[in-house]
């Protein structure tokens, strides 16, 4: 039999092959799902999957670091999932673990919203446990899809948008302009934080007025040449610089250093990077960044990983669970030069930080305990 | 052209001075052609930089000036590679993954906040070879295997990214600490930024190597008709070889300038260049059919696109709007620069 005879008879065999998975699956997908729920899983048959959009952002990274730190206490292996930005490359790799045998718990920090209703019904119908964090469609309810999507997860933008403000206002003076510049314009993250800044401006600081607001996609350098546009629009009456991460201000910082206003200006955002941390530590430009926000990803993960294998294990039954810990919002403190200290302890000892963890329970374990349930709703004039 | 190579047949009587006559009308018209597409281009470019100075007169001020002008410095540099390989018919997208790898491999070799050693002059060498080597990967490649240019540089560019990420590994973001490097690019030089000055002498070298080298007008032969070229004796793998070393090497010292100009890096430096370049160099009326552009032409392409995306922000465009018009004004802008040339484009169907 000649070569090419050959390859298209592997081609068709390939074929037929994966035609009856299709099938295959499908059954799964009717029948899997209600199963799997009411049977508790032994630990032993567990995998953690750990999914994040890439492996190089230092939230991203942290939260596979929390991922780990969870796995290692328990005793359960770890697959991390780098989506490398991509939703399809997410999907597809989640996919490819589930076929893989093992009953998986999953922790997804989703690249797009639209991500969360392929991810979760490929979990259920593959008999595992998903928490999302961060992004989902705000119909795409745990409660209606049933055991397997165990919980949505994320921190208040809204609150995180405030506590920049306030800060940032304060340091002006409560007057003066300022420029913000939110990440990817779609985000749910991004606009929740912008309202957020809106919504204190209006009601605590009306002389503080907002100059303009570039949307600068959570990247650096867009943020830097936005920043250097901005500062020949609007030379010193800018006062105070918002952005919705502490990657954007990186680049907005670079930008106004080099017009020589690093120390004129102030700025405040989200995150609490290392880079910013040593910023802080330092006094650069005269104490220039003057408020952020502490949240952790290796506290998100691990939270979102040990609620959906305390569902896996059958501690606990999502269905009997209220909405907030279904649909939750968790705390989000303000952190200021002053109180920056207070929250350095933490990253020296993740490990011990999930010790607590697993002792108190997802909902209860400062400095992240469980605070409202969502979804996060915005009001229209803050849009 | 054509009718004017072909031998007269039989006993055909050809007036020479009506072939002379002819021959200089279209010598003309060809000089005409040749310089009516950039004349144009900066035609619209006066016209986008009046009407933005007119709604915001901060607009046309030095410190604006100085500003599009370092924001333009980056795609020029490697507008400059990306002509010559469009010039010779092909393409070259591997521009964002070199600039990674090229970029993240200098912070870690130079001064940073991760610690480790300063490896001074070698920070630039290294990065600079391995934008080298990826390039000469693509046209060897390209070449000797004679896989396409478009999927070889589309490979060399993941291949480019990965080398990014596992070198960045997961350790914290670092960031350059020696601040003669993180203020070079922006630091204003007899009035414009140092990296500007650098950009502006690769077009010059660039234009000078095109206009008056073997290697330049050889760019254009092979992109005109390869095989006639190859015919000709001409060494065309080894002119490929060397345009793709260029433009790779062009990418590696703009993965350099970016990571100065942040201060530090990540794998996702180049993110957004390749397409902010391309059409740059497209609208300056290099074709990509190849044989036919040059350089300064995609100098005056990049500053029209970096004075829109300025001038939009300056008058106060709304972001939702922002894209959209910048497409618009870029249609309208590049069909009244081709106007007079509309006869005799190149269409790549």
């Amino acid at each position: 039999m000649s070569l090419r005879k050959t390859f298209a008879r592997a081609t068709r065999v390939a074929g037929i092959a994966a035609a009856v998975s299709l099938f295959a699956l499908a059954g799964c997908t009717s029948t899997a799902g209600g199963a799997s729920s009411s049977q508790p899983l032994k630990k032993e048959d567990l995998v953690f999957v750990c999914s994040v959009i890439n492996t190089t952002n230092p939230y991203f990274a942290a939260n596979i670091e929390g991922c780990q730190s969870l796995g290692k206490k328990l005793g359960i292996p770890v697959e991390v999932v780098d989506s490398n930005g991509s939703s399809q490359t997410e999907i597809s790799k989640i996919q490819a673990i589930l076929a893989g045998g093992k009953k998986a718990v999953v922790f997804v920090n989703t690249v797009a919203s639209s991500d969360a209703p392929t991810i979760v019904n490929a979990v259920k119908a593959a008999g595992g446990f998903v928490t999302i964090w961060w992004n989902k469609p705000d119909n795409l309810d745990p409660a209606e899809v049933g055991n397997n999507f165990v919980a949505f997860q994320k921190h208040s933008g809204i609150d995180s948008g405030k506590c920049t403000t306030e800060a940032l206002s304060k340091a002006i003076g409560e007057k003066g302009g300022i420029i913000a510049l939110p990440g990817v314009q779609d985000s749910t993250t991004s606009a929740t934080r912008v309202a957020g800044l809106k919504e204190a401006l209006a009601t605590e600081f009306p002389n503080v007025e907002l100059l303009d607001v570039r949307p600068s996609n959570w990247d650096p350098q867009l943020a830097y040449k936005n920043a250097k546009d901005l500062i020949a629009k609007y030379g010193d009456q800018i006062k105070g610089v918002w952005t919705a991460d502490d990657g954007m201000q990186i680049g907005a910082m670079q930008a106004f250093s080099e017009a020589g206003l690093l120390d004129k200006v102030k700025f405040v955002s989200d995150g609490l990077y290392p880079p910013t941390i040593e910023s802080m530590k330092k006094h650069e430009g005269n104490d220039a960044i003057v408020g952020e926000t502490f949240h952790r990803g290796y506290m998100a993960s691990a939270i979102g990983l040990y609620t959906a294998y305390l569902a896996a294990i059958g501690e606990i039954d999502p269905s009997t669970l209220p909405h907030e810990k279904r649909d939750s919002m968790f705390k989000i403190s303000c952190v200021t030069p002053d109180n920056l200290d207070e929250f350095l302890k933490w990253d020296n000892d993740v490990d011990g930080w999930v010790d607590q963890l697993i002792e108190k329970g997802p909902w209860d374990t400062e400095p992240v305990p469980l605070v409202a349930g969502g979804p996060e709703v915005i009001k229209p004039e803050y849009k | 052209m054509t009718n004017t190579l072909a031998k007269p047949t039989g006993n055909v009587s050809v007036d020479t001075s009506e072939l002379s006559s002819a021959g200089l009308t279209r010598t003309r018209r060809n000089i005409l052609s040749g310089i009516g597409e950039p004349v144009a281009l900066l035609g619209a470019l006066v016209v986008l930089i009046a009407i933005f100075s007119a709604l915001n007169p901060r607009f046309a001020t030095i410190t604006n000036l100085q500003n599009v002008l370092n924001q333009a410095s980056l795609p020029i540099i490697i507008g400059v590679g990306a002509t010559l390989v469009i010039l010779i018919g092909s393409i070259d997208l591997s521009v964002e993954g070199v600039m990674a790898a090229s970029g993240v491999a200098f912070v870690l070799m130079s001064a940073n906040t991760r610690g480790g050693q300063d490896m001074g002059i070698w920070a630039f060498i290294v990065p600079l070879a391995l934008g080298i080597v990826l390039g000469a990967a693509n046209g060897l490649i390209y070449t000797l295997l004679k896989v396409p240019s478009f999927i070889v540089t589309l490979g060399m560019w993941f291949i480019g990214f990965g080398i990014a990420t596992i070198l960045y590994g997961t350790d914290a973001y670092p960031e350059l600490t020696n601040e003669t490097l993180t203020q070079w690019a922006a630091k204003i030089e007899l009035g414009l930024p140092n990296v500007f000055w650098l950009a502006a002498a690769l077009v010059i070298v660039a234009a000078l190597v095109l206009r008056y080298t073997r290697f330049g007008r050889a760019a254009l032969a092979i992109g005109n008709n390869e095989d006639i070229a190859r015919a000709n004796g001409m060494p065309v793998r080894k002119h490929k070889v060397t345009t793709f070393i260029i433009a790779g090497a062009l990418s590696g010292l703009a993965g350099i300038l970016a990571t100065m100009q942040m201060g530090g890096t990540s794998n996702h430096i180049g993110e957004g260049y390749l397409f902010l370049t391309l059409p740059a160099v497209v609208i300056g009326g290099t074709a990509l059919s190849g044989g036919k552009g040059g350089v300064l032409r995609t100098f005056l392409g990049v500053i029209l696109l970096t004075v829109l995306n300025n001038g939009l922000v300056l008058a106060g465009v709304s972001p939702n709007f922002q894209s959209a018009l910048s497409g618009a004004i870029l249609v309208v802008a590049i069909v009244a620069a081709a106007w007079s040339q509309r006869g005799r484009l190149r269409i790549a169907k």
